[in-house]
């Protein structure tokens, strides 16, 4: 097994550009990390996850679908290159891999599923997180993954597509195998307490434990920004509309939605059965933890904490959870 | 795909983004900025959605002339000469003063420099002004006058602060989200005292430890009752009163009339309810006062605003983080387009017109001569003297008079009895209906520029995408007039240029420079190159030296309910919207929410009138009448009706009245009499 520097690193992801269209963590302007092509900024393995919808690389915030002129109907043409993305989180590649199965099921979405179909996904993880925070060794989740030991970082690759581009990858040191081991060790002792803490908040939900007024007092902080749905990686939510555009044609748009938002549900007439925003704030926790387990089997939050990072008011999925556990556990 | 780091173009707050910019050059969304000190990663719903107007089929392509009584694509040359020759007809032939130029929040410091000094240098009036005038022009007068300056005393990030939080006239969590859920995260956080002093329910009641619903207009009775409780229980801070302020007996003779009980009966709420918030607040070691349009959009706005520096004088905060009298701008570059002169009596940084010194001043650096030294008219007394037949010519920029000035039948006819008007704007507006000339401006995300945000926080505006159509940059539309008119003083290369002028004539910008807001912006005053810029305002002396306190005795607002016009109407902004409407109609998702014009009315009067939630109503005052879509809602007081004034097919300006402040000449957009029932 090879171990390879930042840069080398960086060189690396840079030759691929050819043949992919590479995203990669850098720094902004201002300091903000988040992703971008190799040129864009310094490239920042480091430091856990990125706070924007990582996904959004696959299914942006809005794009257009569908194309009419006259009577005719064009599909949003493939992207030239496959993407590459670099910088997902162990949490990151679960919810990729959910919102694989949900893109794919019931009614396939083409768009989403053209863009995926070429795509890499890399992983980083060790320790590189956010305040030298461990991160989970993500596994066979994605197709390559750089497992920080702390100075460089190690490439394991996990797919047919992941293994083709490690043989690409140049310079690097050998190190004994025991390393990997020694870091799966370590990823293996993470603390489950947060798994445990909402997998118990989803059991109060499946059992109906948690009452009205718990929901109250968490939607009266709650401002409708939107922002946990916004930058969560395994929300799927969109709203569709047509736009005019150059030379009497006129674009089918999709938007990133929310359903913390009246409009959501709201019926034709008016009438919204999740008119208040009490049931709309118990749903965005409820889907995720007792809905979903229903449908697909599991939770459908990954515990990446986005939405924690970057609610204004402080009711992110695992502060709700935490408060559900503390008042209505059994703890 | 690139991202743009660039300032919201919403509210005051100031919170910083990055566009994203498809392959193709248009917006594609937007991401947070992690790092801003304001925004920490963290966005509003109308944040979310700043970029989608943006390449809006809407959008004003091309200038616009009319001819033969329409209005009809002409070249820039055409329109532009067409705007200097006739503004300067009309100018030789009835004077000066015959023209006037209203600038816009939504512009940047930069545009509206410029625009102030097309108005001042090249046309040679003072006839320019800006939609401040309708919101804030009252704070300015009155903080200024208590304390030499007329800004936010502190930053945003003293809400965190603040051991107790007087919140008047603001509904923070819907107009100013990033702060609104500031004051909430401080009262579950830390325990922070919470005082909400609103009739409507807002969202921050909730959380409030006294919610005072008093009736609308009675703030200064209010404010001095809680100041005679105070007083009469030895609370003031009496070394801060002596050591750093004056008229302390004026102050005190004034308020002794307003017991509580006098105060309670004047503003329907009980003297008990004086005597605690007195308590609360008076007793806190680090409180600060949070006001907007509720405060300052009166006959008596002023008044309003001198009562609130009077408590926070009386009980010495000020001049310490947490503290303060924090009057949150409701626009993106409200704040910067006060400091940039575009208002009928000051230059830049509140140098005043009628101070020959200053008109020397600038005469100098702009290379002219004879600038005017009266006060020019504002935007409501220059509508006024549109509908009197004395203002003849108009060039308005950014600006929907149409929809957000008072009593719209009056607008139309000042509109209509110009004989000329321009109109600058990014979307065609019910004003551009009346223009003469139509010219399309770039957004906000086509340019470069700077917007000063509530904290008095000057931050970068960046060009994202190419302007849309012919769209050109206000500031560029500005000089090819002003070179058109014989003005050879205003060419600039960049925005930057136009900041470096800036602060070469404005001592409170004179530090400031592209440079060195590239990455995190200043808070003014930042005198020097050197100078970090300043959080707090005041600290150890005030601007004016000594903070003055300004009694006032409480006057009814013009126009109260009567038999025939029952209720009390207020208007203001929702959550989902902005202003008239012309960005957030056209976003989507934005849009989508909140679809149709509506009116508040509180349970009980919905069910004494027979109005049911949803149901269609008619709300008439003695302006005019109009149809909307009742929401039935314990957020309305009994006897009082809320409506935003976002919407075309029900424009609440309609029901308006136009009763002006005597000062600050605001106009009175929260008190006016009405009537509601249910559309036959």
């Amino acid at each position: 097994m090879k171990a390879y520097s930042v840069q080398e690193v960086d060189a690396f992801l840079r030759s691929l550009q050819s043949d992919y269209d590479v995203r990669v963590p850098v720094i902004r302007l201002d300091g903000t990390r988040n992703l971008g092509a190799p040129d864009d900024g310094p490239l920042a393995l480091a430091g856990g996850v990125i706070l924007n919808k990582v996904t959004s690389v696959f299914f942006p915030h809005i794009e257009v679908v569908l194309t009419q002129n006259g009577r005719q109907f064009t599909e949003a043409p493939p992207p030239p290159k496959p993407l590459l993305v670099v910088g997902l989180t162990a949490q990151d590649a679960d919810c990729l891999e959910f919102i694989d199965k949900f893109f794919a099921s019931d009614y396939p979405d083409s768009v989403y599923l053209r863009r995926r179909a070429s795509s890499v996904a890399v992983c980083v993880s060790g320790r590189c997180g956010a305040d030298g925070a461990f991160l989970p060794i993500a596994g066979g989740k994605c197709d390559l993954e750089l497992i920080c030991d702390g100075e460089s970082y190690l490439l394991a690759a996990y797919s047919d597509a992941g293994k083709a581009l490690l043989n690409k990858a140049e310079g690097g040191k050998d190190v004994p195998d025991a390393c990997i081991a020694e870091l799966q060790m370590e990823s293996d002792a993470l603390p489950t307490d947060e798994l445990e803490m909402i997998q118990e908040a989803s059991e109060l939900l499946q059992q109906d434990k948690v009452p009205d007024e718990f929901w109250q007092s968490v939607s009266d902080r709650c401002i409708a920004c939107t922002s946990c749905n916004l930058t969560c990686p395994s929300c799927t939510c969109f709203d569709m509309f047509d736009r005019q555009a150059a030379d009497g044609e006129f674009e089918r748009w999709r938007l990133w939605d929310s359903c913390q938002l009246d409009g959501f549900m709201r019926e034709a007439s008016g009438h919204n059965p999740m008119g208040h925003e009490k049931i709309r704030t118990r749903r965005r926790i409820h889907h995720r933890l007792a809905a979903d387990v229903l449908k697909w089997g599991h939770i459908t939050c990954y515990l990446c904490g986005r939405c924690d990072e970057v609610c204004p008011a402080g009711i992110g999925m695992k502060a709700v959870c935490r408060e559900m556990v503390e008042q209505y556990g059994s703890k | 795909m690139k991202k743009v780091l660039t300032t919201c173009p919403y509210c005051g707050t100031g919170c910083c983004f990055y566009l994203v910019v498809g392959d193709d050059g248009r917006l594609v969304g937007v991401e947070p900025s992690h790092e801003h000190p304001v925004a920490k990663g963290r966005m509003c719903v109308k944040g979310w959605n700043a970029f989608h107007f943006v390449n809006h089929p809407d959008r004003l392509t091309e200038p616009w002339i009319r001819k033969n009584g329409k209005l009809q694509p002409a070249s820039w040359d055409e329109a532009l000469d067409v705007v200097a020759t006739r503004l300067a007809e009309i100018q030789a032939k009835h004077g000066n003063d015959a023209a006037a130029f209203f600038s816009s929040a939504k512009m940047t410091n930069e545009e509206n420099y410029v625009m102030m000094k097309l108005a001042r240098a090249v046309f040679k009036t003072n006839n320019v002004d800006h939609c401040a005038r309708l919101c804030h022009s009252s704070t300015v007068v009155g903080l200024a006058g208590a304390f030499g300056s007329g800004a936010m005393t502190n930053s945003i990030s003293c809400v965190e602060e603040a051991d107790c939080i007087l919140v008047t006239g603001s509904n923070t969590t819907e107009q100013h989200p990033l702060i609104g859920t500031r004051i909430i995260r401080n009262v579950k956080d830390r325990g922070a005292k919470l005082i909400v002093a609103d009739n409507r329910k807002i969202r921050l009641a909730r959380f409030a430890d006294l919610h005072i619903r008093w009736k609308n207009g009675t703030d200064v009775a209010f404010l001095n009752g809680i100041m005679n409780v105070i007083i009469s229980e030895g609370l003031e801070d009496k070394e801060f009163v002596a050591t750093r302020t004056e008229n302390f007996e004026g102050l005190k003779k004034t308020v002794a009339e307003y017991t509580p009980e006098k105060a309670a009966s004047i503003c329907g709420i009980t003297p008990q309810e004086i005597i605690d918030v007195a308590r609360m607040f008076a007793k806190a070691k680090k409180a600060m006062i949070i006001y907007s349009m509720g405060i300052t959009q009166h006959t008596h706005g002023v008044e309003n605003v001198r009562s609130c520096a009077n408590l926070v004088l009386l009980t010495g905060n000020l001049g310490r983080p947490g503290t303060g009298v924090n009057p949150l701008r409701g626009q993106n570059n409200v704040q910067g387009a006060c400091d940039m002169g575009a208002l009928a009596n000051v230059f830049t940084g509140y140098q005043s017109v009628t101070d020959a010194a200053a008109r020397e001043k600038f005469e100098k650096a702009w290379g002219v001569e004879n600038l005017p030294g009266n006060v020019g008219l504002t935007i409501t007394t220059a509508i006024n003297a549109a509908a009197d037949g004395e203002l003849k010519a108009l060039y308005v920029a950014g600006e929907n008079p149409m929809m957000s000035d008072p009593d719209q039948n009056h607008v139309r006819k000042a509109l209509e009895n110009l004989e000329f008007l321009v109109v600058q704007d990014i979307f065609p507006t019910p004003t551009s209906e009346f223009a003469d000339v139509v010219l399309p401006a770039a957004s906000y995300a086509e340019k470069d520029g700077t917007f000063t945000s509530t904290e008095r926080r000057v931050q970068r505006v960046r060009k994202a995408i190419e302007p849309v159509g012919q769209s050109r940059g206000d500031w560029e539309i500005f000089c090819e007039v002003a070179k058109r008119a014989g003005y050879s003083g205003m060419s600039y290369s960049n925005a930057s240029e136009i900041m470096d002028e800036i602060a070469s004539v404005t001592p409170i910008y004179g530090g400031i420079s592209f440079d060195r807001i590239d990455k995190v912006g200043l808070q003014w005053p930042c005198p020097a190159k050197d100078h970090p810029g300043t959080p707090v305002l005041h600290v150890g002396k005030f601007t004016r030296g000594l903070g003055l306190f300004s009694p006032a005795e409480y006057k009814p607002s013009v126009e109260l309910p009567d038999e025939e016009y029952p209720f009390v109407l207020s208007t203001g902004r929702c959550y989902f919207h902005f202003h008239t409407g012309t960005m957030t109609r056209r976003s989507r998702t934005l849009s989508r929410e909140e679809r149709f014009p509506y009116i508040e009315i509180s349970p009980a009067d919905a069910k004494a009138l027979g109005i049911r939630d949803r149901q269609q109503v008619s709300v008439a005052t003695r302006r005019g009448e109009l149809e909307c879509m009742a929401r039935v809602t314990d957020v309305a007081m009994d006897g009082v009706l809320f409506m935003p004034f976002h919407f075309e097919e029900a424009p609440a300006n309609l029901l308006t009245i136009n009763a002006l402040d005597p000062v600050a000449k605001i106009p009175e957009y929260k008190v006016c009499a009405a009537r509601i029932r249910r559309s036959l």
